[in-house]
């Protein structure tokens, strides 16, 4: 029996795509980030709406404003980041919003009771009196689908469920998965990973771009790389690469960095070098280590257990120390970390530089003329569209905004610079422009570590290319070594290169 | 000597309960509001708006139970000052609840004059009469330190236990805990977030202002000028220390109403300006040295994207 | 989709803040008018009283100016914390703190020319403040007590202790009030204007805001502290130590409003006097925030509340409406001001109704 079919949403993020989910199936929603799958979900569980098209379900066509009129029709959706109350036991969490009980007090043996049957039946394996925050992430995770099952969902969604878990933790979510399709369930799994995917779905459906692409894959049929190849597959973009030639010392050393955070190791024992002159690249989906990887080479983080050097020198302590030693910081996240977005083109323009002597006196007061004449003359130079250097950030597009950062990281001659995600959010025209600086500052003899997301940067830009994935550098290659598909592979938890057909 | 001795303690004790009860019930009433995520800084006004409109309603119709009504009402509409400003204004709920407070310390001297035609204090009214049956005070030692307190204090217990029951023992109350721990928890699963919170604040007002009314109306029948001093912030201070709950609070309370108490005996002995500083410094010491409070519910001050 | 020419300049932000400012006072003051009227007496009256004496004599004049010295002090130290986004309550007692050290340095060390006796009082004056603020800034630092508490328990603290002082060990013989001993000729401010309140303490304000908005706009420091409070995470990120800087800049601030209480002792009273404050702490949010937060826009902001104030003695004087009024018309502009988005709203509730008004003439009917 069909459950839902034809949504057709029209909205520049979903083009025209129909989707259907049978009963007590497991279907994987598969695509790259930024393809629609959390769009689609979104419209089914009732945080937005299509611009056109429409849902049923069973037979009957509906319209879901809230969700909360969704998980009355039975549609529950688990999403990426919990929505859970620490401090709260797991009963509590569960029961909140649906408690048991009569005259306004809730019967809270009963409800125990119920949550404990639920947990019985499908052999989860928690104590539901434990507070949340005393829980693993799996375990918290699981409350989070005892939550949708306490409300007698027929469909759920999860989205991205496993990016957070151990592998133990994931196999253990799919014991507990395939159980609920047993029962009837129909499950819907929002995800990127491949190996997942072919190891508990029924379905596969690929989106790319919006575009529905297949919906009907069999896993069993398939292997790792044909699934990489409909979700990656656009032609291979011939952009022309510019290789170093002028690659120089070990200029930046990183050995044995381990950051741990919440019990897990985020960060694991991870060693590298950067050669003045080239540029090392870090391609991995976000999330797996970089944030703290970043945060360790800035000064942001203390870490003990990490072994730095530029040039031979041993750099320590604060981020101010950091900058001074000249490993310069293009920020993942310009407007939280990288800017003051009340602040003015020119202001912006010396943060973290503003006690070097062309910005300031032996006083302390600021050198207005020569901030703003360099304020002028790096908004030229990096071609920052805005009426004049006063303007605030926060009038500027987001190209732009980043062209600021990039002036300013990369106009002070650094030795070392880490780059995260210079272009996201940003314009094709600005992209380019910022690939072309990082190019020439690359050939002036700077060590450049480049973090991103987006395969294509990454790719055309590196001299060599790292893959990070769960805190580990599993892969050191030159770009070209290795195919997209196989790129998508190590990214997503694929271990060897060399695939069964 | 014995007899002596006892009828100090009794005494102590009878007037350490009398000091309580304005910090708990504006203590409890913070703690409803910390609990729906609202921060309870405005404690303060909500407590001096019913400490004076309390004494004017039992002046105006001679009842003190009316006054007692006045001063709730009062307290929960300066409340809603806060509640706007910070809940659909988004304003910074520290501001907001000073707002409050400030608003209260200029119109209540305002309302004195214009009410009364004095200015300072107000008229006397009848205030509450001891409760003090024969039965009660036959009870020894426990007797007649319960015997001297008025009905509100029986009032006060009995909402302690009350709040509690509410909070932790009700469908609502557990709602309005989920909107003050994680407010896109409780939006996702279709709780009105901004009512709970007005519901969190609108029950600060009314403990508070109950509170400020056994102040003026329940003790002294009068209103003085600046009557609190400064009783909200401590019991911003004793609920955040009482981890926000009626229970902690009344413990929190006991101690600052303890040491309230001692100080009508120290008062002979050292200089009274230094004697009424004690409480001060213990709310200082204890902000600045004591263990940190319990934490406070992790959705205080967020709001929920419309 | 943002546009990259939008006609903005650096003054956009001043502009609206000084429309914002300017509406919350008209609103403020409307507000208080009904309030007047609804209490049963003439809004007219009151504030004819009131704004009739700033302008009609010279001493009008020097009295407003005098009233609006103190809240010049008080208004530039909560404008101050607030840029690194602390809230300083505690004016009030930072402002006792300093009249008594500036009260005691005035009167007992004597035998010093008053060039020397002067900024002696105001330094230590500006030291006993800072100290005070300084330690609760040191606490919300590193424990994250909340400052907003800490300086209310110590207003209540330090005026009970320095009333203690005035009425105990440093009262002079024969006095009948809580007071200290008189301060020495040599540490008294210069009238500017004689036989009124009006001393070179306003010179020596204007004074501080100039050199307090030039460290905000021209200085390293100043640039620090502007960056701390408005994107903490981003002044990590940049190297900036943002505990140095809140804890000096708050430091700052209690130490400049214990120089505005210097300045009532060594300038009006000439000697601490117990209550000598009539909420002049407080009412250096009110100015604070009229001013948008900028130590410039603290003077005229004080001027404007110091009309206000200083029209209270006319009002008692002349009138039987209570003086209260204008601290319930204070706290209004901190409540208008703190709300941009109620006052935009208020407005185009106005524009609606006039522009619907014109249209609706012919109709005669009633407009919502």
């Amino acid at each position: 029996m069909e459950k839902i079919t034809k949504i057709y949403p029209g909205t520049v993020a979903l083009d025209k795509v129909d989707f259907f989910l049978n009963d007590g199936e497991i279907l994987s929603l598969l695509g790259e980030n930024g393809a629609g799958k959390s769009t689609l979900m979104k419209i089914l569980y009732g945080l937005t709406d299509p611009t056109s098209g429409e849902v049923y379900y069973h037979g009957e066509k509906i319209n879901f404003r809230r969700p909360v009129d969704a998980i009355e029709k039975g549609i529950c959706m688990v999403h990426q980041h919990f929505m859970l109350v620490p401090a709260f036991t797991v009963t509590e969490n569960i029961i909140a919003g649906s408690e048991p009980g009569k005259n306004g007090f809730v019967d809270m043996r009963r409800a125990r009771k119920e949550v404990r049957d639920l947990i019985s039946q499908f052999k989860f394996n928690i104590d539901p009196d434990t507070k949340v925050e005393n829980l693993s992430v799996g375990e918290q995770q699981r409350v989070e689908i005892l939550k949708v099952l306490y409300r007698k969902a027929d469909v759920i969604i999860l989205d991205e469920p496993t990016a957070v878990l151990t592998p133990q933790e994931v196999d253990d979510l799919f014991v507990i998965l395939r159980r609920l399709r047993a029962e009837g369930k129909s499950i819907i799994i929002i995800t990127h990973k491949l190996k997942e995917t072919i190891a508990l779905a029924d379905r596969v459906m690929i989106l790319r771009d919006g575009k529905l692409i297949r919906d009907d894959v069999d896993p069993s049929k398939v292997s790792t790389n044909q699934l990489s190849e409909m979700m990656v597959g656009r032609e291979v973009d011939l952009q022309e690469r510019r290789p170093a030639k002028n690659i120089g010392d070990v200029s930046l050393h990183v050995k044995g960095l381990t950051v741990e955070e919440d019990g897990k190791k985020k960060v694991n024992n991870v060693s590298f070098d950067v050669k003045a002159g080239e540029i090392l690249g870090i391609a991995g989906v976000e999330g797996n280590g970089q944030t703290q990887l970043i945060e360790a080479l800035t000064g942001m983080r203390r870490v003990d257990s990490m072994e730095l050097l530029l040039n031979g020198e041993k750099i320590t302590g604060t981020s101010d120390r950091f900058l001074r030693a000249g490993i310069a910081h293009v920020p993942e996240d310009r407007l939280s970390m990288g800017l003051v977005k009340e602040m003015s083109i020119k202001e912006n323009m010396i943060l973290g530089y503003h006690r070097e002597d062309d910005c300031c006196d032996r006083r302390g007061v600021l050198k207005r003329k020569e901030i703003n004449d360099k304020g002028n003359r790096l908004k030229d130079q990096f071609l920052v569209k805005a009426p004049n250097v006063d303007a605030k950030i926060d009038e500027l597009s987001g190209g732009n905004q980043q062209k600021v950062v990039i002036a300013r990281a990369f106009s002070h001659n650094p030795k070392a610079i880490i780059i995260a995600h210079p272009t996201r959010g940003v314009d094709i025209g600005a992209m380019e422009y910022i690939h072309q600086q990082m190019i020439e500052l690359r050939d002036k003899g700077a060590a450049i570590l480049l973090i991103s997301a987006d395969l294509d940067e990454v790719k055309t830009l590196s001299d060599r290319l790292l893959i990070m994935f769960e805190g580990e550098i599993v892969s050191e290659t030159m770009p070209g070594e290795l195919t997209d598909i196989e790129m998508g592979l190590l990214m997503t938890g694929g271990h060897s290169m060399i695939e069964e057909e | 000597m014995i007899d002596f001795d006892t009828g100090l303690v009794i005494s102590i004790l009878a007037s350490t309960l009398r000091r309580t009860v304005p910090l708990l019930l504006a203590a409890t009433g913070g703690a409803f509001s910390m609990r729906s995520g609202v921060i309870d800084l405005g404690l303060e006004g909500m407590m001096l708006a019913g400490s004076f409109f309390s004494v004017m309603g039992a002046w105006m119709t001679g009842s003190p139970w009316i006054g007692l009504l006045f001063g709730v009402v009062f307290g929960i509409i300066f409340s809603m000052l806060h509640a706007v400003m910070h809940i659909n204004y988004k304003v910074n709920g520290s501001i907001s609840g000073m707002a409050v407070n400030l608003l209260a310390a200029a119109m209540t001297p305002l309302l004195l004059t214009i009410v009364y035609g004095l200015s300072g204090k107000s008229e006397i009214v009848t205030s509450f009469s001891n409760f003090d049956p024969e039965w009660l005070m036959g009870i020894p030692f426990l007797g007649p330190i319960l015997g001297s307190q008025n009905v509100i204090f029986f009032i006060a217990m009995a909402l302690v236990i009350i709040s509690w029951i509410f909070m932790f023992k009700t469908t609502l109350g557990l709602r309005m805990r989920m909107v003050g721990e994680n407010p896109h928890a409780a939006s996702a699963v279709g709780l009105n977030v901004k009512a709970y919170k007005y519901f969190g604040v609108a029950m600060s007002g009314a403990l508070a202002g109950l509170g400020g009314a056994y102040l003026s109306l329940g003790q002294m029948g009068m209103f003085v000028k600046d009557m609190t001093a400064g009783r909200g912030y401590i019991a911003v201070v004793i609920n955040a220390f009482g981890r926000y709950n009626p229970f902690g609070a009344l413990a929190g309370s006991a101690f600052f109403g303890f040491f309230d108490a001692l100080q009508t005996i120290f008062q002979s002995v050292f200089p009274s300006q230094l004697v009424m500083m004690t409480p001060y410094v213990v709310t200082i010491l204890v902000i600045v040295f004591g263990l940190k409070g319990g934490r406070s519910p992790a959705g205080t001050g967020k709001h929920v994207e419309e | 989709m943002r546009l990259d020419n939008l006609k903005s300049s650096k003054y956009s932000n001043m502009r609206s803040s000084v429309v914002n400012s300017f509406f919350a006072l008209v609103f403020s003051l409307v507000l208080g008018a009904v309030f007047i009227w609804v209490t049963g007496y003439s809004p007219f009256e009151t504030y004819k009283a009131i704004f009739g004496l700033s302008f009609s004599t010279i001493k009008g004049f020097a009295l407003t100016l005098s009233q609006a010295t103190p809240l010049m002090f008080t208004g530039i130290a909560f404008a101050l914390a607030y840029k690194v986004k602390m809230i300083n309550t505690g004016a009030e007692g930072q402002l006792y703190a300093g009249a008594m050290a500036a009260a005691l340095v005035g009167a007992y060390v004597t035998n010093l020319p008053g060039i020397v006796h002067i900024p002696l009082a105001l330094l230590v004056a500006f030291i006993a403040g800072g100290i005070i603020a300084g330690l609760v800034a040191i606490a919300r630092v590193y424990t994250g007590a909340s400052e907003i508490i800490l300086t209310l328990m110590l207003n209540n603290v330090i005026i009970l202790f320095t009333s203690y002082l005035a009425n105990g060990p440093l009262k002079p013989e024969g006095s009948g009030v809580g007071q200290t001993e008189r301060i020495a000729d040599s540490a008294r401010l210069m009238r500017l204007v004689p036989q009124t309140q009006l001393t070179i303490a306003l010179l020596i304000v204007i004074a501080v805001a100039i050199i307090i908005q030039f460290m905000l706009d021209r200085t390293v420091f100043g640039y620090e502290l502007k960056v701390t409070g408005n994107n903490r995470r981003a002044a990590e990120v940049a190297g900036i130590n943002v505990s140095k800087i809140s804890i000096l800049t708050f430091a700052l601030s209690g130490a400049i409003a214990g120089m505005g209480g210097a300045a009532m002792v060594l300038g009006v009273n000439y000697r601490f006097i117990e209550g000598f404050s009539s909420g002049y702490g407080f009412a250096g949010i009110s100015i604070a925030a009229l001013a948008a937060y900028s130590p410039f826009g603290v003077i005229p902001a004080a001027f404007l509340i110091g009309i206000l104030r200083a029209g209270t003695i006319t009002l008692s004087r002349t009138t039987s409406i209570p003086i209260e009024f204008v601290d319930v018309i204070q706290v209004l502009v901190i409540i208008f001001v703190a709300a941009p988005t109620m006052i935009r709203q208020i407005l185009n509730i106005f524009k609606r109704i006039t522009g619907k008004k014109k249209k609706n003439e012919i109709a005669g009917g009633e407009v919502q």
